[in-house]
């Protein structure tokens, strides 16, 4: 049994990448992620290792070295920030259709302006049409987990899709908590070697990327959407070995909290969950009936799974991280598949947004005990006053 | 800096036509206009690499032209890269096979990576990728094939355009009669000027056949980044019958238009120097993209050239320091 | 759940329309035949091979590989299937042995192909 070590989610990311016996690491420096890179640097000059570190010439860069490197046959690994997510914008579909299973660990950040180093879940979230798996975690050991999960998954041969690890920039990148990393064994049953298809190879010539028929360019995007309903049974087999070799208790999709008889819920994803679930806990002493549903993966998104989680639920709150200008609920982007989610249930609950943690602010008790006040005033008067709450605004 | 290890190929020099080597890695079938430049170049290039070959193809002619559909007229392995980021992925594969090589996967001879670029995809959108891989030492060969235009979309002007050359971003006017007002990048003073790691650099055209080969083979037998800059001249784009392809080139030559040399460890050997140059005109009157050019543009153009054949006379080797390989 | 939920439908892509998986695709060997360019052409080159001294210019100078030299037979062989006329090889040959002359002045002129691709 491996011991308990402090390490922030950088050092967790990197050593996942390390577990995963990755080959070809491209970095370049943003904030909040850059120490991931600079501990995978460290491994690689100690020949702990043995894989190639280039230096990127910026994050475009960085996703394009992967692609070639997946292409070839490699495991890839590479990460970002913050704007450094959107300058690669370019390179997520040609990864994504190309059905190169790299690996991008994102310490997410607020876009600029204002260049506020914060967290926000924007960054990453701008991404989510491109085609990659993409899903937060809430601590330094889900990072660690999910970096060898994604991997899993995303190189199973039914699947072939690259993936984003998120994890909240500061409050999970450089705060340290308990980490149990797995024994190389454990890593060696879970997750097996990268088997390219049709990689670039001198013995069997291929050609990757060729232009396509007009008419074939409809049955390239169903290839992926078809992919796509195929993904969550690789998740859920995925998850269930996770869990048994490594000792966890993970819910493939959405981990439910005090949710089965909750009248009021929160609806939220990544580090803030830790302060949402304290504050269930507390509502819950008090006689108020709250729950929490925490989202582990936004692409594939779990409708079905939501649906059942939080159906019988009287009044949800969205807490949302991310800014959607001009969305549909003048909000954030979560609460938008949520309340798609829901629309087909005979009892439809009533959905409102929390816009809490922009900047990289701290949600505090005192902010889902508002919040906890605003639901049940919607439970009361059975009606949805406002798509969208300002938290301390 | 650190030596390259692994096992890779060594060319020898082509003596004459009939040394060239048979097969064919850039096969007939492709949908690239008649006559066209670039087409003759990669078929040249291929030819010379070999079928140990990976190419990578940012977005360009060479790209488009040649993938329609779903088939592609290379016979070696080839990978489609962003008109962005083609030294960049070149990169990736590099170190991949650098890698894979290290842990057994891989066991066959080092592939020869090349990219194979336009002007735009090597000193435009391109510039910053083929910077990073120059930089970083990897093995590859990066190739410009010079069509001098962003022919693919329909030729608009790129950093390799001529001046006073017609494209349909500098179209001539009233108000900007030479069309294009603003005088070309030099593509490989930009890599020779500030890239430590770079091993060789040469110029060609597919006018000479066999020297374009054998630079092609000389930079794959090197053990660090290599840049060819070649002139691929456009029927489409220059307004040029296309059986005058290679006459064009060979006039480019002529009139100091474009110069032919190489560099490595600091020395740059300049070939195919004219003993009386023709004047640029010679080489101008063919094509239809500076037809509108008034004489006092000619004149300008001729001004620039006679500089730069200046520097090829005089020239003094300055040598730019490359680090020592460690074993 | 009290009703069922909608599901994601089926997709079912004809087979003529599909594309390999991540589009990767073989790469062809000696020619790509599913890129036939022999219908550009409205002139060919005609060799008279007594002026031909094999000096394998015509060979070196296009942009198909029109041009083949058979070693043992000592001839430069065309290559009908793809030459698309552009007379590279008629300008470059040093002692004029090729000429152009119209396809349609040959049996097997102007290809019209079925399928172009």
């Amino acid at each position: 049994m491996a011991k308990e070590q402090m390490m922030t989610g950088c050092r967790a990311s990197a050593e996942g990448a390390k577990a995963a016996e990755v080959e070809v690491i491209c970095s370049f420096p943003i904030r909040p992620y850059t120490a991931i890179m600079m501990e995978l640097a460290k491994m690689v000059a100690n020949g702990e290792l043995n894989a190639e570190f280039l230096h990127g010439e910026g994050e475009h860069a960085q996703l394009s070295v992967v692609l070639g490197a997946s292409a070839s046959g490699a495991r890839a690994f590479t990460g970002s920030s913050g704007v450094g997510v959107t300058y690669a914008m370019e390179i997520y579909s040609p990864m994504s259709g190309g059905r190169y299973p790299a690996q991008m660990a994102i310490a997410d950040r607020t876009l600029d302006p204002p260049g506020d180093f914060g967290s926000e879940h924007t960054d990453a979230m701008c991404t989510r049409d491109q085609g990659w798996l993409l899903g937060w975690a809430d601590s330094p050991q889900e990072v660690y987990d999910n970096t060898l999960i994604y991997y899993r998954v995303g190189e199973d041969h039914r699947v072939m899709l690259p993936q984003m690890v998120c994890q909240e920039g500061y409050f999970i990148s450089h705060i340290p908590d308990k980490v149990v990393l797995g024994e190389r064994s454990q890593v060696k049953e879970f997750l097996p070697p990268y088997r390219p298809i049709g990689p670039l190879s001198l013995t069997h010539p291929v050609s990757h990327g060729p232009q396509i028929r007009p008419d074939q360019g409809a049955p390239m995007d169903a290839a992926r959407a078809q992919t796509f309903l195929a993904v969550p049974k690789v998740i859920e087999e995925a998850t269930a070995d996770f869990n048994r070799i490594f000792g966890r208790k993970y819910d493939p999709f959405v981990e439910q909290y005090k949710l089965a008889d909750a009248e009021i819920a929160f609806f939220i994803m990544g580090a803030h969950s830790n302060t949402c679930r304290t504050s269930v806990d507390r509502l819950r002493k008090q006689g108020v009936k709250a729950g929490m549903a925490r989202l582990r993966w936004v692409r594939p998104w779990p409708t079905h799974q939501l649906a059942e989680a939080l159906g019988h639920v009287k009044a949800i709150g969205v807490v949302e991280t991310s800014t959607s200008y001009g969305g549909a609920m003048r909000g954030g982007n979560l609460i938008h598949e949520l309340r798609a989610s829901l629309y087909d249930l005979d009892q439809r609950p009533l959905v409102t947004s929390f816009m809490a943690g922009l900047g990289g602010e701290t949600i505090w008790p005192a902010d889902f005990d508002h919040m906890a006040k605003v639901l049940t005033e919607m439970v009361k008067e059975k009606k949805t006053r406002n798509y969208v709450h300002w938290i301390g605004m | 800096m650190q030596a390259f290890n692994y096992k890779f190929q060594q060319f020898e020099p082509l003596k004459s036509f009939k040394c060239v080597p048979e097969p064919e890695v850039y096969v007939p079938g492709h949908r690239t206009c008649a006559g066209c430049g670039p087409a003759l170049n990669y078929r040249l290039v291929a030819k010379a690499a070999g079928q140990d070959t990976i190419f990578i193809g940012p977005t360009g002619c060479m790209y488009v032209a040649n993938s329609s559909y779903l088939c592609t007229p290379y016979a070696c392995s080839w990978i489609h890269a962003q008109i962005t980021n083609g030294g960049a992925v070149a990169s990736g594969i590099e170190a991949a096979f650098k890698v894979l090589a290290r842990k057994g996967k891989h066991t066959g001879p080092f592939p020869n990576v090349i990219v194979m670029a336009g002007d735009g995809g090597s000193v435009d959108i391109g510039l910053q990728a083929m910077s990073g891989l120059m930089y970083r030492n990897h093995k590859v060969l990066f190739i410009c094939y010079d069509n001098e235009s962003y022919a693919n979309t329909g030729i608009q002007t790129s950093p390799m355009t001529p001046y006073g050359a017609a494209t349909t971003f500098t179209p001539p006017g009233k108000e900007i009669p030479e069309g294009k007002t603003l005088f070309p990048k030099d593509a490989p003073q930009l890599v020779i000027g500030g890239h430590p790691a770079v091993k060789y650099v040469a110029t060609t055209t597919v006018a000479l056949p066999l020297d374009l080969m054998n630079k092609v083979r000389k930079a794959l037998s090197q053990p660090g980044p290599t840049f060819l800059h070649m002139l691929a001249p456009c029927p489409k784009g220059w307004l040029f019958p296309e059986h005058l392809t290679r006459e064009m080139a060979r006039l480019a030559v002529e009139t100091g238009m474009w110069s032919m040399y190489e560099w490595e460890n600091g020395a740059y050997k300049y070939t195919n120097v004219p003993k009386k140059y023709k004047p640029v005109n010679e080489y101008m009157k063919h094509q239809g993209r500076f037809a509108h050019l008034k004489p006092e543009h000619i004149a300008k153009m001729q001004a620039f050239i006679d500089e730069r054949i200046k520097n090829v006379k005089e020239r003094i080797p300055i040598p730019i320091p490359t680090p020592k390989q460690t074993a | 759940m009290a009703k069922e939920l909608p599901g994601y439908g089926t997709i079912n892509v004809p087979k003529d329309r599909e594309v390999p998986f991540g589009a990767v695709t073989p790469a062809p060997v000696c020619t790509q035949n599913l890129f036939q360019t022999s219908n550009w052409r409205i002139v060919r080159p005609v060799k008279d091979d007594e002026k031909c001294t094999r000096c394998l210019i015509c060979y070196l100078s296009c942009p198909d590989a029109c041009w083949i030299y058979k070693e043992e037979e000592d001839v430069m062989e065309w290559v009908a299937g793809f030459c698309k006329g552009c007379q590279i090889c008629i300008n470059e040959c040093p002692t004029g042995a090729l000429t152009a002359v119209p396809e349609l002045d040959f049996p097997d002129g102007v290809v019209r192909l079925e399928k172009p691709f």
